[in-house]
Parts: structure tokens; C-alpha cells; sequence
């Protein structure tokens, strides 16, 4: 019997099924999941980071590969440079962004109640002439959660430093066998298929991963390209805090739609508090829209760097979102984007596997 | 084998190891002693059960089957499902290269006749091997090039002999 649609339909109802029992059984309750449960919880990230850093750092080891260096000796090469340039940018780096962070929070405060001020003004303003608003209480609300996050990061810093302590053990480590042994693993993996589906199931596991590969490298270099310009826009003028911002800037660009306006928030607050409404704070909005965002993200970075076949629905996207928050709060916000760009890129490759080669549902009519 | 008294510690033989029996095939005429170490880890070993299927006309094909043991049988399938059987393959020999360097669907069915050990070699890791290592992917296809050009020589001469012997007739 021919492999034909229902046999497409049979996998994906397999991987939906496998998938959701994974997911039942990590939340179930018994002893057993919670035993398992806390033996992963500090894995997931590190595991996270090091696998798209090994997808990062995969080419550079293949051209090294190329040269008839044996695989490990040229991780290690690579290993030993990138080190090298971690530590010579971080030493100057650390303490700079440490004094940065630290004048931020104790600047805080100050930014907050200006944007109160603001707030409270323009509520007057509104009250004023739409009289049923005259019971929503903006500046209340607004202050209340400022308060609420300011406590928040000044709590979780400490604890996250700690947590970055362990990050920066284990992900050389995880990199440096992802690196090596990254295809092995995989290959092993769909080696586990039953004969009749092996060679449908090899085939798509190098299409999709050298797909979502792609995909990866272009969204971390458009982050990097965005923040970079960000910051040396920022830096023309007298606003404090342009690397920080720049940074901020260009990993919020990784959150398609929602991600560019968040990163545009604090910029334009702390050129209204700082500047004031004049000449610099326009060229910081023209800055963040149209630089940023129009020339080079739309017409330059996207197209050249990823395809627009990727793109997900601003519905899809804000679900993601919305999913990825409730199960592992801001963290999850930000890797629910990207694991379900994973997903649609794995339906794409596979629709263009069955067109290819005309299977019988898309093709023409070979029984006739 | 009594593996108390035997000398465990010799490494097999040429002959026994995958990189002597995959030298012998005349894809890989043209790589040397090294670059068949790489091929043994790209190829993969499946084992198939008695009368089980490899592949049917029309699936997907990306790679090219080579018998380590057992038979295989190359069949078609007309349109009122009849089987037309067109060869029976055994040890050393292999079939659906020609899938290897462009997708296509399979032509021809085939099915084992009794427990079998196949060597797969598909395209996917042909094509991460060109990147990573070039000259033996150049090795490997110049051995495909060959085996294919002979096939499509011989396969000339028959549709001539043939075409030939239709005039004949005709007249």
C-alpha cells in the first residue's frame, strides 16, 4: 500500500498525541512526575541555550571541519577563541553595564514619578472632556504596577546572578557535546523508525533542521544588527543608558510585532523625562520607527535573512505569547515565539516534501 | 565460537567490516582506505524481516539500497495491482541509485524474499557531506556517474536492438 494522506494524517495525529501525553504526564501529580519534575526544572534553559548556540556555532566548526581538522580538535579551536574574546570584551564590558544597572535603579524611581506626573496631567485633561472616565483611576493603576516590577527585579537579580553562575558552567559543556555529537544523536533518533518510514522520516529531519538552522541565525543576527544600530543612534545624543537600551532593543526585536513597540517603551520614556519634547526626542522616535524598524528591519534585515514563509499570524503570535507566559512565566513569553516558528517550519518543509515528489493526494491521477 | 578461549581482541577482518564490503561496491571504487572509515558512519544498516516491503512504486526516494545478506526482489506493479517480477538481487549488489543525486519517485517495488541486513546511503547525507567534506563526496558521485552512464550505455543498445528488430518486423 501506498504511503498516501492518511499515512501523513496517522504521524501528525502520533506527534500531537505524543506531545500532549508528555506534557499530562510532567503536570500530573503523582510522586513519581514530581521527582522528575524537580530533577529537570533547572535544565530546561541551559539545554535551551546550549542547543541554539551549538546551531550558532555549528558553521564556523564545519569550515574548520573542512580543513582536515578532526571534529573535536576544531571545537575546541573554536572553544579557546571564543573564550578569549568573551574575556577580553568582558572585562571592560561588566563593570561598565554593572555601573549602568546599578544608576538605572536608583534612577528609577525618579523616571516613574515624572511618568506619574504626565499621566496625571493628561487624565485631568480627559476627565475633563469625556466625563464618564471620570471613575478610571490610570495613574493608580500605572504606579501600583511600576512599584510592582521595581520590587520584582530587585528581588530576582540577586537570585538570577546565581542562576547565571550555574548557566555558565553547563553551557560550555552542553554546547561542546551538542557540537560534537549533535548529528549523531539525531541520526539515532530517526534511526527508530520503522523500515517502512525511515527514509520519509531521514529525509525530513535534514530539511526541517537545516530550515529551522537558518531561521535561527537570522533572527540572532537581526537582533544583534537591530540592537547594534539601536544603540549607535542612541549614543549621538545626550541620553544616558544607549548601550542598555540598544541591548533591550534588540532582544525584544526577537518577539515578531509585539517585540519592537516593547522595545521602543523605555527609550521614549526616558528621552521624555530626560530631554524633554524637543529636538533630540524626535530624532529618538524618528530613530526607533523609522531607522530602526521601517529601512532596516523591513526593507534590508527580513528579506535578506529570513524567509517570509516563516512569518507567523499576529494571532498565532500573540497565543504563543499568551501559552508560553502561563506555563513558565517571562521566559516562556519569549521561547513560546520561537518554538512554534520550530513547528510551523516542520509543516512547511513537510507540505513541500509531498509536492515534490507529487504524492497522491497533490499529484495527478496514477490509478486511471 | 568460544569466546572464553578466542582472541577477542582481534578488530575484524577486511572482509567481515562494513568499509571492506562497501569497497567492493562499484559506487565506491574511486574512495580510498580513509575516506571509507567516514562512509561507514554515514551509511545506515537496517534490518528487514522475511517478505517485508522496501519500498513501493511511487514513494518519495532519496537513497540508494545495498544487500549485505539475504535477497531482494524487484517487482512492478501494473495498474490492475498484478506483479511483474523484474529481478531477484543478492549479497554485494544494489539498486535505486539513481534517486541518490535527484528526488524522484520509485519506479519499480521491491520486497525481500527472507530475512535481509540492507546498507542505506540517502541523499541528505550526501549533501551534508559535500559541504563538510567535499572530496569524498567528488568520489562518491564520479562512482555514481560511472555506474549510471554504464546503465544508461547498455540501456541505449537494448531500446536500439529492439527499436531494430520493430522495423523488421514491420516490413
Amino acid at each position: 500500500m501506498n504511503l498516501n494522506k492518511a499515512h501523513f494524517l496517522l504521524f501528525y495525529l502520533t506527534m500531537t498525541a505524543a506531545i500532549a501525553s508528555g506534557l499530562a504526564i510532567f503536570s500530573s501529580a503523582s510522586n513519581i512526575t514530581v521527582l522528575l519534575r524537580s530533577a529537570v526544572s533547572g535544565l530546561f534553559v541551559p539545554l535551551l541555550l546550549s542547543m541554539v548556540s551549538a546551531f550558532l556555532l555549528d558553521p564556523l566548526v564545519s569550515s574548520l571541519e573542512k580543513r582536515h581538522i578532526p571534529r573535536t580538535r576544531a571545537i575546541f579551536v573554536m572553544f579557546f577563541v571564543v573564550t578569549a574574546l568573551l574575556f577580553f570584551t568582558g572585562s571592560w564590558l561588566i563593570p561598565y553595564g554593572q555601573n549602568m544597572w546599578n544608576s538605572l535603579l536608583t534612577d528609577f524611581p525618579r523616571y516613574n514619578s515624572q511618568l506619574i506626573a504626565y499621566l496625571r496631567e493628561a487624565q485631568l485633561s480627559w476627565q475633563a472632556r469625556l466625563p464618564f472616565l471620570e471613575h478610571y483611576d490610570l495613574t493608580g493603576t500605572v504606579r501600583n504596577t511600576a512599584e510592582q516590577a521595581l520590587a520584582f527585579v530587585l528581588v530576582e537579580t540577586p537570585k538570577s546572578a546565581l542562576k547565571l553562575g550555574s548557566l555558565m558552567i553547563l553551557l560550555p559543556i552542553f554546547t561542546f557535546f551538542f557540537l560534537r555529537d549533535g548529528t549523531t544523536i539525531m541520526r539515532r533518533m530517526v534511526a527508530l523508525a520503522p523500515n517502512r518510514y525511515f527514509e520519509m522520516a531521514h529525509d525530513l529531519s535534514f530539511l526541517v533542521s537545516r530550515q529551522m538552522a537558518h531561521f535561527i541565525r537570522g533572527r540572532i543576527l537581526e537582533a544583534i544588527i537591530i540592537g547594534a544600530v539601536v544603540a549607535a543612534g542612541l549614543s549621538v545624543t545626550d541620553i544616558r543608558y544607549a548601550p542598555l537600551l540598544g541591548l533591550f532593543a534588540g532582544i525584544t526585536n526577537l518577539i515578531p510585532y509585539i517585540g519592537p513597540l516593547v522595545g521602543m517603551i523605555p527609550g521614549i520614556l526616558i528621552a521624555a523625562v530626560d530631554l524633554g519634547i524637543g529636538a533630540q526626542f524626535w530624532w529618538i522616535v524618528i530613530l526607533y520607527i523609522l531607522i530602526a524598524q521601517v529601512i532596516l528591519d523591513n526593507f534590508i534585515l527580513i528579506p535578506v535573512l529570513i524567509s517570509r514563509v516563516a512569518n507567523l499570524h499576529p494571532l498565532l503570535v500573540i497565543l504563543a505569547i499568551v501559552m508560553g507566559g502561563k506555563l513558565y512565566g517571562v521566559i516562556g513569553m519569549i521561547i513560546g515565539v520561537p518554538i512554534v516558528s520550530a513547528f510551523k517550519i516542520a509543516f512547511i518543509e513537510v507540505r513541500h516534501y509531498r509536492r515534490a515528489f507529487s504524492l497522491p493526494d497533490t499529484g495527478g491521477d496514477r490509478h486511471a | 565460537m568460544n569466546s572464553l578461549w578466542n582472541n577477542i581482541f582481534r578488530s575484524k577482518t577486511d572482509e567481515e567490516s562494513l568499509a571492506g564490503f562497501i569497497a567492493k561496491v562499484p559506487v565506491f571504487t574511486e574512495l580510498e582506505k580513509r575516506d571509507l572509515n567516514y562512509l561507514e558512519t554515514l551509511i545506515h544498516v537496517r534490518n528487514y524481516h522475511s517478505q517485508e516491503t522496501v519500498f513501493e512504486q511511487g514513494d518519495p526516494g532519496s537513497g540508494m539500497y545495498i544487500i549485505r545478506s539475504g535477497h531482494v526482489v524487484i517487482f512492478t506493479r501494473d495498474n490492475q495491482d498484478a506483479e511483474e517480477e523484474l529481478a531477484i538481487l543478492g549479497p554485494g549488489d544494489f539498486f535505486g541509485e539513481t534517486t541518490l543525486a535527484s528526488p524522484a519517485p520509485r519506479t519499480v517495488s521491491a520486497r525481500t524474499a527472507e530475512g535481509t541486513e540492507l546498507l542505506g546511503l540517502f541523499r541528505s547525507d550526501l549533501l551534508a557531506t559535500a559541504i563538510k567534506h567535499p572530496e569524498i563526496a567528488n568520489r562518491i558521485l564520479f562512482g555514481l556517474t560511472k555506474v549510471i552512464s554504464e546503465r544508461l550505455q547498455t540501456a541505449t543498445l537494448e531500446i536500439r536492438g529492439l527499436q531494430r528488430k520493430l522495423t523488421e518486423q514491420q516490413h
